[in-house]
């Protein structure tokens, strides 16, 4: 059975379904209800980031970044400042560096609650959603007073953080990593324990660590194929290399595995913060000579990364001197996770391309920039 | 110190980067012919690509291909220069699969034409869009010893004289090639 058979259906999915949350489309043909191939169109929430680079100075950039990925906006936050620190050799201080590393997993458990409920979503149950967006919101309310914002954060500044935190939204902090550690063995029996689900997840999309290779899989994709890969600890950068924390694998390598892993995330990003938190020291939360907004960064090339909640999030920056930068490139994880997608679903059920699609964990905005 | 792959590759330019500096543990100047021998060669290495991006300079466009090492913090940086009338590159497609729409992105972006792509449409941007965003005017476009750090350079063909004002005290450079 090939495509442009007789027997075959071409359908769309998307760009408006809603298992691609967000602007997906992807062509699949179908014999039966088996997948032929599967072609995802993207490009449907372009906004050219790496354009606007080239008309903004370093500072005045920074928004875009919280916009690149309206889930994970601090790991962008993270990788474009980081750029610029390596690149302009600006040291950060100590307590803003903690600020990071709090703020950061924090950001990282609210992405994977999002996921996570959308994800239970999509395979037809409604109820964990709930449950993870009244978590969620326990999140916000902790990023808001540090940070300004809710969603959108631009709260990292090269050379430090924007506010500093109060004590009060710390002692909040720990209270609220107490909470999420007593709801995690609820979301295990309510979900990962549950037969329906699991039979939904076990076995299907499984991704081969030569898979991963060929097409630059990062983040929990590539840890759910038995990788321990993680830029935390393989290009340690900030103050990561100071806490005990464990990277989650996963053998199978299945969607099953990948929710696994991101389940594992979260305790292990709670072990992060709540150490962090004990251990913060004080001090000024940025530099005292921080670039100003009409900074010029310095003439040279860098490349910084950063494990962000979807995987490998990199900055490529060459700058002449001038003051807006020359080239930006951003490398976004969900880009490559995506691109395998149409290879994985073949011989698949259509069914089964929801359960993977919602495996990937794709943020749309993130993969067309 | 020259790492096992690296061995009879041809190479342009050899530049080995400070990794806490740049983030790049080598910068590769290669030929467009030599582009998919030197990425068969890191993926057998056990090399991952991240991305290809490119770059607009006064001396053509610069195909820039990052590939990282899962082990530790090592990354390689393929630059292939082409001309600015006629930018082709043979597609890496065949050896990582990934590049498939990272070159339908740089076609977009800059009209690279990757040759051997199988299905060079556009990925960003729409289908009947004939202008690339990131072409530079020409009086905008800088050298490229201004933009590209080459590091500390270890070997350099004879030709290759992009950053020849870097070293210029070697008796390498003789007013030859370009």
């Amino acid at each position: 059975m090939t495509e442009g058979d007789e027997q075959t259906l071409i359908i769309n999915m998307g760009p408006q379904h809603p298992s691609t949350h967000g602007v997906l489309r992807i062509v699949l043909v179908l014999d039966g209800e088996y997948i032929v191939s599967a072609t995802p169109v993207i490009g449907y929430l372009h906004r050219m980031h790496e354009k606007m680079a080239e008309i903004r100075t370093c500072l005045q950039y920074m928004p875009n970044m919280g916009r690149v990925d309206y889930l994970n906006p601090l790991g962008w936050n993270w990788a474009w400042v980081g750029a610029l620190e390596r690149l302009a050799g600006i040291e950060v201080p100590e307590r803003a560096e903690f600020i990071r590393v709090i703020t950061g997993e924090l950001n990282r458990i609210s992405s994977h609650l999002v996921w996570f409920g959308a994800y239970i979503l999509d395979l037809g149950a409604f109820t964990p959603i709930m449950y993870a967006f009244e978590d969620r919101e326990k999140i916000l309310d902790l990023l808001q007073p540090i940070s300004g914002s809710r969603l959108t954060y631009s709260f990292f500044r090269p050379g430090g953080v924007a506010n500093d935190v109060t004590d009060a939204v710390l002692k909040d902090t720990l209270d609220f990593v107490k909470y999420m550690r007593e709801r995690l063995p609820m979301y295990r029996d309510l979900v990962t324990d549950n037969i329906i689900f699991r039979k939904r997840c076990e076995g299907v999309g499984v991704l081969s660590l030569e898979m991963c290779q060929k097409y630059g899989a990062t983040g929990p994709v590539l840890r759910g194929s038995n990788r321990s890969y993680d830029i935390r600890r393989t290009e340690p950068y900030s103050i990561y290399d100071r806490f005990d924390y464990e990277i989650p694998v996963d053998e199978k390598g299945d969607a099953m595995g990948r929710y696994r892993v991101r389940m594992a995330e979260l305790t292990e990003s709670l072990k992060i913060i709540e150490q962090a938190v004990n251990q913060i020291p004080g001090g000024d939360h940025i530099v005292k000579k921080a670039p100003k907004p009409r900074w010029k960064a310095p003439k040279g090339e860098v490349y910084f990364a950063v494990e962000g909640a979807r995987g490998k999030i990199g900055v490529y920056l060459i700058s002449n001197g001038d003051k807006y930068p020359y080239r930006v490139k951003l490398r976004s994880p969900g880009f490559s996770n995506l691109s395998l997608f149409g290879e994985l679903a073949k011989g698949h059920l259509l069914q089964d391309a929801v359960s993977i699609l919602g495996s990937l964990d794709l943020v749309i905005p993130e993969i067309d920039r | 110190m020259t790492p096992a792959w690296m061995e009879g590759l041809d190479i342009l330019c050899k530049c080995r980067h400070d990794f806490r500096k740049t983030g790049i543990t080598w910068g590769l100047f290669l030929s467009p012919d030599t582009l998919v021998d030197g990425a068969r060669r890191l993926f057998q290495t056990g090399f991952f690509l991240e991305d290809i991006s490119a770059l607009d300079s006064a001396n053509g466009f610069v195909a820039v291909y990052h590939l990282s090492a899962y082990s530790e913090a090592d990354r390689v940086a393929f630059y292939v220069i082409l001309p600015h009338n006629d930018p082709q590159i043979p597609s890496i497609s065949t050896v990582y699969s990934g590049a498939l729409w990272h070159e339908r992105e740089a076609m977009d972006f800059f009209g690279i034409h990757f040759t051997g792509h199988p299905d060079p449409k556009p990925l960003l941007l729409p289908e009947d869009m004939t202008d690339h965003p990131l072409i530079k005017e020409n009086e905008n476009r800088v050298p490229l010893k201004d933009l590209l750090d080459p590091g500390e350079i270890v070997e350099r063909d004879p030709g290759f004289l992009f950053f020849e004002e870097v070293d210029s005290s070697t008796e390498e450079s003789k007013p030859e090639g370009q």
